[in-house]
């Protein structure tokens, strides 16, 4: 079975602006903003048809079954029995990658946030950059003609209003200042035991969500505000994920295997060169990095050819949230007989937010953090066949629960031995520091010195 | 030649992999330290013990198997077991050591070795010799009897010069006995 395309003239601004406007039918979304003079990429999932949801115990093979075909998964709402085409929009939690490990998945109360959902669509939508046209991917003629007037519609309704919403109540942390500085304190004494070479430590914020307000607008309105290349929009109800993540997880294009880990970080300030010069010329945030990349060259290569996995662009900079962020390329070719989702599956949960050796680091992080991270420091990802997905790490990501109303969003740092407690929580802070701006509140209320 | 690498559930078991299915043109096969026996070592013709988490203490399964006369390269936490059975110490490194190179002259080569160690070797145990050192900590040490070979540092890491070379020359070195 195939899907039927039709195409929409606009270019990424204006698919990007009826996209806002299709707030209501609550569409999932990944999406590059436009930055640096790159027009914006968005690929948009309309009317679930069908969907995954990762039990304890479920491994790749569910999840391939679903993206892939072969094994019909649970239903929406109508049991879709053969194979869906096109592709899958989804996430996997934290602890998804918990069994991969062979450690045991915490279990959580009753509606706790789930260890991972993807689902395929009636109509799909793209931007054709090249062409300033919107690509409509559609399972049947009636969803093309109900998607494209949707589309004419949105287009022709004025934009939503703007938003200046309060945000109710308390700023809780999960960790204050002291607490934080404790955490610290013990990862480095596991460190100094060799249980751990670097260990990724998160506080977990949490404040009241106003009444009326469409998660949507602050989605777009972070955005326009702080582009980064991996904004993320899935609805789970009651849950909405707003991610606004800078790096990559890993990327398959045909047998190409490329993951982006970032380690270390500075504020650009006024003198964003000087500031970057200093951070390439820091002994520990290159420590920091090369780990992670030895780390990330080990996840991938699980399922890479033999002697294919090589590094490019070693200590690489990059600009966002005014942070100066540092990475590298890590490449691989696909095995033989794998799938991306193989390869994603083994890599998880993601190395640059969790630590290593990272089976002994997700077990201390466990004792340390007194939160769940649910879909914090898990994954994003868009899959389109055996070898093509992308996916990104979820960090710089928040979660509404529209039932509690409330909204929670993590930060976090790499923990090394010659971490400084006090550097480690200004980083973390300014990690989240886009949420306190939303929600126009100032760390201090969650416990700053 | 039939490798056989046990894995102490570290993240650089993948990469360890990779360069010896490189340098020996197969893929060792792997088995975790929970599911390791010495019986299980029967037909391979070395055994690799792979870098690891905690203090050797916390691996006592391999005492049979360094004393069974079948060749054994250990890296990082391998070599650190190999002490700790045969009367060596292994305490806590000043300062440790994670993510950076350090220079080693080793077999005939003056190169950049990566190193991740929170603990290191601090009495060499009874029966071996140091071949190469940084700063007074053991970099490489060799049995004088049986066939164990311990490597301090990565030769898997990227940050490892000559990685695949030090591998080559190690195992060389073990099965010609």
């Amino acid at each position: 079975m195939t899907l039927l395309t039709g195409f929409w003239p606009a270019d990424p601004a204006r698919l990007l602006s009826v996209l806002e406007k299709l707030a209501p039918e609550r569409p999932d979304i990944f999406l590059t903003p436009d930055a640096t003079g790159l027009p914006a990429t968005c690929v948009a999932g309309l009317w679930p048809e069908a969907e995954l949801r990762l039990q304890p115990g479920d491994g790749a093979e569910r999840l391939k079954g679903f993206c892939f075909g072969g094994s019909a998964p649970g239903p929406l709402s109508e049991a879709p029995r053969a194979h869906i085409p096109g592709p899958a929009l989804g996430f996997l939690s934290y602890h998804a990658g918990f069994s991969g490990l062979g450690l045991p998945i915490p279990p959580g109360p009753p509606g706790a946030f789930p260890l991972g959902v993807f689902r395929k669509y009636r109509v799909v939508l793209m931007q054709d950059r090249l062409n300033n046209r919107v690509r409509v991917l559609a399972r049947d003629p009636s969803a093309l003609a109900e998607a494209v007037s949707l589309l004419n519609h949105a287009a022709a309704s004025p934009p939503m209003a703007a938003a200046a919403p309060t945000f109710p109540g308390p700023l809780d942390a999960s960790l204050d200042a002291t607490a934080y500085r404790q955490a610290v304190q013990q990862a480095r004494e596991a460190i100094l035991d060799g249980h751990v070479y670097q260990l990724n430590l998160s506080i977990r914020f949490e404040t009241g969500w106003p009444d009326g307000l469409d998660p949507a607008q602050v989605f777009w309105g972070l955005g326009q505000r702080h582009p980064a290349h991996f904004y993320a929009l899935y609805y789970d109800s009651p849950y909405v994920i707003v991610s606004t993540s800078p790096e990559r997880f890993v990327r398959v294009r045909g047998d190409e295997v490329l993951s982006q880990p970032i380690k270390g970080t500075r504020r650009a300030g006024s003198d964003a060169l000087a500031a970057a010069a200093a951070l390439k010329a820091s002994p520990k945030e290159d420590r920091e990095l090369s780990m992670i990349v030895d780390l990330i060259r080990n996840d991938i290569g699980a399922r890479c050819v033999h002697g294919s996995v090589a590094v490019e662009g070693h200590k690489s900079i990059f600009l966002v949230d005014g942070l100066l962020q540092m990475y590298s390329n890590v490449q691989g070719r696909l095995r033989p007989g794998a799938t991306c989702l193989d390869l994603l599956w083994d890599a998880l949960p993601p190395g640059s937010v969790t630590g290593c050796p990272k089976k002994r680091a997700a077990e201390i992080i466990g004792r340390l953090e007194p939160h769940q991270r649910d879909v914090y420091c898990g994954c994003m990802a868009l899959v389109w066949d055996e070898n093509t997905m992308d996916s990104s790490v979820a960090i710089r990501t928040a979660v509404l629960d529209e039932e509690r109303k409330r909204l929670a969003f993590f930060a976090g740092s790499g923990i090394v031995v010659d971490s400084d407690p006090f550097l480690e929580y200004q980083e973390t802070l300014a990690k989240a520091e886009k949420f306190f701006t939303l929600i126009n509140r100032h760390p201090a209320e969650a416990g700053e010195p | 030649m039939r490798l056989l690498l046990v894995d102490n559930d570290d993240s650089f078991t993948r990469n360890l992999e990779h360069l010896l299915a490189c340098v020996t043109g197969t893929a060792p096969e792997i088995v975790s330290y929970a599911r390791f026996r010495p019986e299980r070592a029967a037909g391979v013709d070395c055994v690799v013990v792979s870098p690891g988490p905690g203090h050797p203490k916390e691996y006592p399964a391999y005492g049979p198997l360094l004393e069974s006369g079948m060749p054994v390269l250990g890296v990082c936490l391998g070599m650190q077991v190999m002490h700790q059975h045969f009367g060596g110490q292994v305490s806590r490194l000043p300062g440790c050591v994670h993510g950076a190179a350090s220079r080693i002259e080793l077999w005939g080569r003056s190169v950049l070795v990566a190193r991740y160690h929170s603990l290191y070797v601090s009495h060499v145990a009874d029966g071996f010799d140091v071949l190469a050192s940084c700063g007074g900590v053991p970099m490489a040490c060799a049995h004088r009897r049986l066939p164990l070979l311990g490597l301090q540092f990565h030769p898997e890491s990227f940050l490892t010069q000559c990685g695949a070379e030090f591998l080559h020359d190690a195992l060389d070195r073990l099965l010609a006995r």
